[in-house]
């Protein structure tokens, strides 16, 4: 009998298992899957409203808003869109192609290797709500242990959902061999979906059940439970059963990805793509090559019989002249300018942005635009407070980020030693990365800002600038401005981002820890978490909290002083080892 | 005649960089220079030398990349281990391992460069690149992405930014290491032109023909020391009359080689060519005299060490 793991598909396979298993991304989605399911486990409307956190119905509920809001398609993209992109990138692909391995085994180890590795990063969230089973809260109702709900309604729900979702991006993905056109495509799926949505509303329920990838066309039309209008007793003990509509769905589903994979087998090829030809010349460097260079000796020498070593006059042949400045401060105020333009024109070209900013961006004002506002002083109020506290998080994160990939960037792309050895000075290359972080957060509040206010425009809900910029300004942008400050002086200190992002990480774990436990004070809280409300802005408070911004712009300048001090700007054995550079004698 | 290291130039006033009893050593313990000392004058200077012979590191402190643990390095007056910043103001520098923004143009590349080195005028600097760019025969690729660029037109980029601001010093670290012949030779040709008798262009390599083509002096380093400073012309003075050559059945080898300098033996047709050097006289009848070539003089130089 043959063991399949054994054979040229488990081969493959497994290599796809393999590969995802040296990269970051898995790791962070399975991390924020755990984090998604802690938080909907304990502070979801389960505890509030008295619903069984483990009954069938709150299982199926969680699984289907994770397979649709935070099982982000996007993610799906990240997993699925360049498997086979890499091969042809690192040029792999000529060489698993002179083995005996037919198209379809390459083609399907790929995709079941990578929508393996999706499944168990998305189990991350399945498998962390049923393991909170044990630990329940006080006063958290909690039905008999079980398993099974869990599985089915994960499997049925997001597995089957994301199939089709990772057979498309990864046909994609494949044929076109760019993955911006399968992020693109990605990032279009809310609109896409909700447009769709709202054209089938007049099509019978079979439209719906045949176009609807997500399933909930088809779930929507016989579900008879309205969560709202029932008792936490009723829908504890309820049974979610899934309806012929949807298994037909859903087996549909299954069909279309198996149609997408059989596609991509017939179009796919390993051939070079036709390449727009390069206006290349090769022209002889050389402007003398119509002369002999005047010396006796090179008869003598064994030299290259194609090298005519050029006249002296073609050498010192005048370069435009130009003027050369370097110590005044408008001149260094140019170098930064210069290195922050190439900051922005790098983070243009992050990949990761694209997937952060609109997941950022949704989670920051999902709770104004999609539930109730109440004002407290006003809507405008109310609605900079909210989305101040629900960016929170994203800026901790972007500051911490961006700025470590922005500080060992030159490194890694082996650039360092050359801008190294430029006339700049440390504090040009320091704050240019400093600032490119700076500017990519505040962007960020602003882009957050704007889409809020429309939002309150949408909902025709009074609107003032006023309580925005108040917000923003006192109490976001210092908090991130020593972020970043303290993530520059971690950096240069550490130099390894990966002991940065681990140092962070524990030591705003723990801060907040404290906080939670009531161990709260401004003076190691630099984003001011729960110490603030509007009313403080507005009140007599003002001067206090002014004060107390003002303490943390002082802490984050004297971070980035640390940072200037102790950056080394030399090529020693440890910054290689770190870089992954061997050291060159 | 070849010099032993320390030992001056016939000019002295061409001098211009010297560096006095250089040491390294790294944490792991390998002594990467032994207190080296050299005198370079203007021009292209080779500083030829096997893979792991000190040259990287010679070059990284030269570039101020990494500090020595003692000695000088002078140029002009003014040391450039304690005066970094004036260093770098007259450093043109391309390592031998280094990366570009595979995002950027070769135009944004090197405007960003430019900028960094202190040209801050705008159509001064436009002029700078144009001419740069044609120089290295990169026109054609101005607004292509560097993601995109061959290894050889990587070099060309590299030399490029190194030639920004008219740098006294020009450091160049096994430049054509890992290009193919054609691209060698271009890349031979660029740098032949930019040398000018105002600059100290220092060229490290541990190709022969490189420094051959290119250098009108020269120096050997092996195990972290200077073995020789000479120029071609000198080294090859050296060994005249001196190389023989001749090709045995491959069970004599063994017996020539054990009395005899053989600077390389090498198997053809299961028969061991052999070539030695002999000063005194002919070796045995077998051996025919060739004319000496620079690999020749490295080769007994590194061999004998």
């Amino acid at each position: 009998m043959i063991n399949p793991f054994q054979t040229r598909f488990g081969a493959i396979f497994w290599n796809e298992v393999r590969t995802n298993s040296k990269r970051v991304a898995p790791y962070a989605l399975m991390v924020l899957f755990s984090a998604n399911a802690i938080l909907w486990w304990g502070w979801g409307p389960a505890v509030q409203r008295g619903w069984a956190t483990n009954s069938d119905f709150y299982i199926s509920r969680n699984m289907g808003g994770f397979s649709i809001v935070l099982g982000l398609p996007i993610f799906t993209a990240v997993i699925m869109g360049d498997p086979v992109i890499r091969d042809f990138k690192l040029g792999v692909v000529t060489l698993i192609f002179s083995r005996p391995i037919s198209r379809a085994t390459y083609l399907l180890g790929k995709f079941f290797g990578n929508f393996f590795v999706l499944v168990c990063c998305q189990s991350a969230f399945a498998f962390t709500l049923f393991f909170l089973q044990a630990v329940p809260f006080k006063g958290m109702v909690v039905l008999p242990w079980r398993a099974l709900p869990y599985f089915k309604h994960f499997l049925f729900t997001v597995v089957i959902s994301h199939l089709i979702l990772a057979a498309i991006y990864f046909t994609v993905g494949t044929l076109t061999r760019n993955a911006k056109a399968v992020y693109g495509l990605a990032a279009l799926f809310y609109p896409i979906y909700i447009a769709g949505a709202l054209l089938m509303r007049p099509f019978s329920i079979w439209w719906k059940v045949f176009l609807d990838p997500m399933g909930f066309g088809a779930r929507n039309s016989f579900e008879p439970v309205e969560p709202w209008h029932q008792t936490a007793e009723f829908l504890n003990q309820h049974t979610v059963s899934y309806s012929s509509l949807l298994i037909a769905n859903r087996g549909w589903m299954i069909c279309l990805s198996a149609v997408c994979l059989f596609v991509l087998y017939l179009k796919f090829s390993i051939t070079e793509r036709p390449t727009k030809a390069r206006e290349f010349s090769w022209l002889s460097l050389s402007t003398a090559g119509e002369g002999v260079y005047a010396s006796e000796r090179i008869d003598l020498l064994q030299t290259d019989s194609t090298f005519v070593r050029p006249r002296m006059e073609a050498a010192s042949e005048p370069w435009p002249r130009v003027t050369i400045a370097h110590e005044t401060f408008s001149h260094n105020l140019n170098k930064l300018i210069a290195a922050l333009g190439i900051e922005f024109l790098l983070l243009r070209a992050e990949r990761s942005l694209i997937v952060l900013l609109p997941l950022a961006l949704v989670l920051s004002i999902l709770d104004v635009a999609f539930f109730r506002v109440v004002p407290a002083v006003s809507y405008s109020a109310t609605y900079a407070v909210k989305t101040a506290n629900a960016m929170l998080l994203f800026l901790i994160g972007m500051s911490v980020f961006y700025t470590g990939e922005a500080m060992h960037r030159d490194r890694e792309l082996r650039i360092e030693p050359v801008i190294w050895a430029t006339p700049a000075p440390n504090h040009v290359l320091l704050l240019s990365k400093f600032l490119a972080t700076l500017v990519l957060t505040l962007s960020f509040i602003t882009l957050t800002g704007v889409v809020a206010i429309t939002t309150q425009l949408i909902r025709r809900h009074p609107i003032e600038i006023q309580p925005y910029l108040f917000t923003y300004s006192i109490i976001l942008i210092p908090g991130v401005v020593f972020l970043a400050a303290f993530s520059v002086m971690l950096n240069v200190l550490l130099r390894n981002k990966y002991l940065v992002y681990a140092t962070t990480t524990g030591i705003g774990g723990a801060l907040f820890y404290f906080y939670s436990i009531g161990s709260n004070h401004w003076s190691y809280n630099p984003t001011l978490y729960h110490l603030w409300n509007y009313a403080n802005l507005t009140g007599g408070n003002l001067t206090t909290i002014l004060a107390r911004r003002f303490y943390w712009l002082v802490l984050a300048a004297c971070c980035l002083l640390l940072a200037h001090l102790c950056y080394p700007r030399k090529s020693t054995g440890r910054s290689h080892a770190s870089g992954g550079l061997p050291q060159r004698v | 005649m070849f010099r032993q290291s320390g030992s001056l130039t016939p000019n002295r006033l061409l001098i211009m960089l010297e560096i006095r009893k250089l040491s390294k050593t790294y944490p792991g313990g390998i002594q990467a220079l032994k207190g080296i000392s050299l005198e370079v004058p203007a021009g292209m200077f080779g500083l030829l030398g096997p893979n792991g012979a000190g040259k990287t590191t010679l070059m990284k402190i030269l570039a101020t990349l990494l500090e020595p643990d003692s000695g000088t390095a002078e140029m002009n007056g003014f040391d450039l281990i304690i005066d970094q910043h004036r260093t770098r103001k007259m450093l043109g520098y391309l390592p031998q391992e280094f990366g570009l923004y595979p995002t950027l143009t070769a135009v944004q590349m090197l405007d960003y460069f430019a900028k960094l080195k202190g040209v801050a005028h705008k159509k001064e600097r436009g002029f700078l690149i144009d001419a740069l760019l044609e120089k290295v025969n990169l026109s054609s690729a101005r607004n292509q992405r560097l993601g995109g660029f061959s290894g050889g037109m990587r070099q060309r980029l590299g030399i490029a930014q190194a030639l920004i601001g008219e740098p006294e010093l020009i450091v160049v670290d096994e430049p054509t290491a890992g290009l193919d012949p054609e691209e060698r030779v271009r890349f031979h040709n660029l740098l032949a032109e930019t040398a000018s008798a105002k600059a100290v262009v220092i060229l490290s390599t541990h190709i022969v023909s490189d420094v051959a083509n290119l250098c009108s002096n020269m120096a050997i380093i092996r195990g972290g020391s200077i073995l020789a400073t000479s120029t071609p012309r000198q080294a090859l003075a050296e060994l005249n009359e001196s190389v023989w050559t001749a090709t045995v059945p491959r069970e004599q080898a063994p017996a020539l080689k054990s009395h005899l300098r053989t600077i390389s033996s090498q198997t053809v047709d299961g028969q061991v060519r052999l070539r030695v050097i002999s000063k005194a006289e002919r070796p045995s009848e077998e051996f025919t005299p060739v004319t000496p070539t620079l690999e020749d003089f490295y080769l007994n130089l590194v061999t004998q060490s």
